[in-house]
């Protein structure tokens, strides 16, 4: 017999009889799952919002819309949504929580409780940050690095982004905790941590990375507000402080962030070629050792932000051949995808082309990347829109353009149904092409001289900005077209059963679509690998009581 | 401000092109990296298309040693190649030369000004200019009314000189960051620190400064102007108490034409003639009639003298039209009689000879070498023009034609 929400205690506290409270205090990993998406595509919407607005304002040199001021505000606002709100929670809250548990046969994570509070700390870090639109002066004009000594001295509300993003430093470590338990101690019998599924091991490279970076940042924002409010003289020249220590401190988190924020996104990758190549993944160890590695090698490039700050030459040098030694496993991993490909059979539905989309996105904000990892290059290139323009191929190109794959790989599973599958297509190239236009331009800006973070420029550059913005509206316009095309098939998609895209790993072999609580029927025992197909079918089949049917 | 792109097209320090060349092999290495992956995907796509391919058909190829051995060790090799360009690039940019072969110049940055403070000079004054940007004037509905200007805000710097900017910023004041483009160059300005950066430039001209690191309200007004003097025209203005050089210094080429005299005898932005011809307009037709008739001996070319009489009749009259026109327009097919020497667009061949639509550096270079007679007289010889006042004045004309 199925359990209910109502009659199981899965609920933090108490048995509410109302749905909406059912949901509130929901322990239940999937439907915290949910409920991060949907607060975090909301605030996705509000920085995208807050881009085109500032995009609008770069249409032409001078001042149009808003002032200088307000512009500062805007792009703070922007950044901080985008990574501490959207971006760095990101893929790990959403499928994390909703998929991983699923993949390795648990019936939730370790500490259902913990996640309950964990998402609602998340929560108290968002207000916190938005509500200092309306509290106080304004909010923070920093830029979201913070950077000391302006973060000390501007006037306007800087300690509440800097307390929500200790809060969703918070949110963040105990998520990484919880992950890292539950891929230890959960695993169903027989799976060991080389079959398990390679997104569960891009979630355990990552939960590593939440749980011992985070506190640096955590560390260096406390600071940032005891040197504001006590002027204790770490970080303030005018005190016998190093405003160069802040950026270090800032960026020993920072920059494994990226990772953080990438590797959960090349574990989707991972799960998707294979399934819609329909063979065995080729290098599987590779891949899930390569995830490893970057983790590791990524807490020893942060150096390389530096490389204008007046840092000595050698530690230049050190950094930014290390920086190289990360390009090396990723690489790899792109190697590893295409040759899955090979001798495949390859199924063009919506979820891959995301994947492949990206691989060409990725593939031009990886490299892009290796440009201002030479350090000659990047002198000149550093803080301009080669920059701006690298960062969001490897972020929005990279990272979000995965989770929308994701989104729509796993959307069948969440939901039970299936969404438009032409219309999607339709959104995806929408995307593809506003997103190319958009941040192609701003290379030749930044290579041209354009600084980011300029509200007015020389009108030399005004051709980029305006390419640029006919980018941002086709781009934005195939966001909410694909969000329609989501919601639509949400609401009355055709219900398409529980493996729709003949896929191999656990989460496909539940009883029913959506998961009914607690998962899976039974325990299964995994004596096989992740991506078993052999002639193009699926291998491994479960009878009811998850036992292997041969 | 400048009305010219200077940071692309521009490269105007003597560590520019080390810069630039280590951008060219990483963007060509880029290239062959990122076609090694998306190439095969395509194809793949394309050839493994769920459409052609039968079940049994597909194969389960989960490794190949040496292929995975190749796409690991050829990468991590073109990635060592770029390690080294980029540390071979800053070790260019980031070797200091000697102080006592350099101007140090001593840089503030503050919100949201750059200010400049030189040596003492032989009269113990000691220049200390800068300032802050002025921004455009906007009206209610937002149009630039006036466009922004630099003052005098202006960062003065021979050419061909070694220049140590030692960079500080006031320690109540933020970061900034010290950018041109137009050089490859860029640190940061952080207050309680001093930092040093040195060029060389290599080109008379006037270069942007922009600030790169975010500092608040006017962070994109924080510009600045880097304005490389011939040797002479520095001296002039460093000797002095003068906080600007004499001459109109925007035009650098306008003041060395004054300084030698050269509009004693020539107007150069009307089209009167005084003793000389004016140096608006290259060539009147009846200059290159009579060039036509008469050849011309004295410029020294390479290429030798040019024989009278190459043309004659109508054909010299097109050719002479076409010419004092600046070759817009049909060309005459008798213009062919022209082309062997003075080239298909008639510039001279990059300097082989006479360019026949403008005053580059080389037709200059022999005129001030040889002096020049021809239709309207003798123009005296002028050898002690340096060669980078030649380059300046030439590139002044030609921006006066557009």
């Amino acid at each position: 017999m199925s359990k209910t929400y109502f009659d199981e205690t899965h609920c933090a506290i108490g048995h509410p009889k109302s749905t909406f409270m059912q949901w509130m205090l929901t322990i239940d990993h999937k439907r915290i799952g949910i409920m991060y998406a949907a607060v975090m595509f909301t605030f996705f919407f509000v920085a995208v919002a807050t881009a085109f607005l500032m995009r609008l304002e770069l249409f032409a040199p001078g001042q149009q819309y808003i002032d200088g001021n307000t512009f500062n505000q805007a792009f703070t606002l922007h950044g901080v949504i985008m990574i501490f709100l959207f971006i760095v929670p990101g893929i790990p809250a959403i499928f994390g929580n909703i998929v991983m548990p699923l993949m390795i046969g648990a019936k939730d994570v370790s500490f259902p409780r913990l996640n309950w509070f964990t998402f609602w700390l998340y929560i108290l870090g968002c207000i916190i940050a938005i509500s200092s639109l309306w509290v106080g002066n304004g909010f923070a004009d920093t830029g979201w690095t913070f950077y000391a000594p302006y973060s000390l001295t501007t006037g306007t509300n800087v300690i509440f982004t800097l307390v929500a993003a200790f809060v969703l430093g918070m949110a963040s470590i105990l998520t990484g905790l919880n992950f890292l338990v539950t891929i230890h101690r959960l695993r169903a019998p027989g799976m060991t941590f080389f079959k398990m599924p390679l997104f569960v091991w891009g979630i355990y490279a990552t939960a590593w990375i939440q749980l011992l970076a985070t506190p640096v940042v955590g560390i260096t924002l406390i600071l940032a507000i005891m040197e504001k409010y006590f002027g204790i003289g770490i970080f303030d020249p005018a005190k016998g402080g190093d405003p160069v220590l802040f950026e270090h401190l800032f960026w020993i988190y920072s920059h494994p962030a990226v990772y953080l924020m990438i590797l959960p996104a090349f574990g989707i990758m991972s799960e998707i070629i294979p399934v819609f190549s329909r063979r065995e993944i080729f290098g599987y160890r590779t891949i899930a050792l390569s995830s490893a590695s970057i983790a590791g090698i990524g807490y020893l490039v942060w150096g390389h932000h530096l490389y204008t700050s007046g840092m000595a030459d050698i530690a230049k040098t050190v950094f930014s051949f290390l920086t190289f030694f990360v390009a090396i496993p990723t690489g790899i991993k792109f190697y590893d995808w295409i040759a899955t490909m090979y001798k495949g059979k390859i199924v063009l539905a919506t979820p891959m082309l995301w994947a492949l989309g990206t691989i060409i996105t990725f593939a031009i904000g990886g490299l892009t990347g290796v440009t201002i990892a030479m350090i000659g290059v990047d002198i000149h290139l550093q803080d301009t829109y080669y920059t701006v323009a690298h960062f969001h191929y490897a972020m929005l190109g990279g990272v979000v353009f995965l989770l929308f794959a994701g989104l729509h790989y796993w959307f069948p599973l969440v939901t039970g149904r299936m969404y438009n599958e032409p219309r999607a297509k339709i959104a995806f190239y929408l995307n593809f092409i506003g997103f190319n236009l958009l941040w192609f331009p701003m290379f030749i800006a930044g290579y041209l001289g354009m600084p980011r973070r300029y509200f007015d420029y020389l009108p030399e550059f005004q051709i980029y900005h305006q390419a640029s913005f006919i980018g941002a509206v086709i781009f934005i316009a195939g966001l909410v077209y694909m969000f329609y095309v989501l919601i639509q098939g949400w609401v009355k998609g055709p219900k398409v059963g529980v493996n729709p895209w003949r896929a191999t790993t656990l989460e496909w072999h539940l009883p029913s679509s959506p998961p009914p609580l607690e998962n899976h029927s039974k325990v299964p025992y995994v004596d096989f690998d992740p991506y078993e197909y052999y002639h193009g079918e699926p291998v491994v089949k479960f009878d009811e009581n998850m036992r292997r049917i041969d | 401000m400048s009305n010219s792109l200077q940071g692309f097209d521009v490269r105007a320090a003597t560590f520019a092109a080390d810069v630039e060349q280590a951008f060219w092999v990483n963007f060509w290495i880029s290239i062959v990296l990122f076609l090694s992956v998306v190439a095969p995907m395509i194809y793949f796509a394309w050839k493994y298309n769920a459409n052609k391919v039968k079940n049994e058909d597909v194969e389960n190829v989960t490794h190949n040693t040496a292929l995975e051995i190749a796409w690991t060790l050829i990468p991590t090799a073109m990635l060592m190649v770029l390690f080294y360009y980029g540390y071979t690039s800053m070790q260019v940019l980031r070797t200091m030369p000697a102080e006592s072969e350099s101007i140090v110049v001593k840089v503030e940055g503050l919100k949201w000004q750059w200010r400049y403070e030189y040596p003492a000079n032989a009269n113990g004054h000691i220049h200390k200019i800068g300032g802050a940007f002025q921004k455009p004037k906007i009206d209610d509905k937002g149009k630039v009314i006036e466009k922004g200007t630099m003052g005098i805000t202006a960062l003065y710097v021979p050419v061909n000189t070694n220049v140590i900017l030692e960079m500080s910023a006031p320690k109540n004041d933020v970061i900034h960051s010290f950018f041109v483009p137009a050089f490859r160059m860029k640190e940061d300005v952080v207050p309680g620190r001093t930092t040093k950066q040195w060029f060389n430039a290599t080109e008379v001209g006037e270069y942007d400064i922009e600030c790169a690191e975010y500092c608040g309200t006017d962070h994109s007004y924080m510009y600045s102007r880097l304005v490389v003097l011939p040797q002479k025209e520095y001296d002039a203005w460093f000797n002095s108490a003068e906080d600007t050089p004499k001459g109109n210094f925007t035009k650098t080429g306008d003041a060395l034409l004054q300084r030698h005299g050269c509009t004693q005898c020539h107007s150069i932005l009307t089209d009167e003639m005084k003793i000389g011809p004016s140096l608006k307009t290259r060539l009147s037709k009846e200059q290159v009639l009579h060039v036509i008739e008469k050849g011309q001996n004295k410029l020294g070319y390479d290429m030798g003298a040019m024989p009278a009489g190459l043309a004659t009749g109508t054909d010299a009259q097109e050719i002479a039209a076409y010419v004092a026109g600046g070759l817009k327009g049909e060309k005459p097919a008798s213009f062919a009689a022209c082309t062997a020497c003075h080239g298909e667009d008639g510039r001279g061949m990059g300097g082989l000879s006479p360019d026949l639509v403008g005053y580059d550096a080389t037709l200059l270079g022999h005129v001030f070498k040889n002096g020049k007679e021809g239709m309207i007289g003798r123009m005296p010889a002028f050898p002690e023009i340096p060669e980078d006042e030649i380059s300046a004045i030439a590139k002044y004309l030609e921006n006066i034609g557009k």
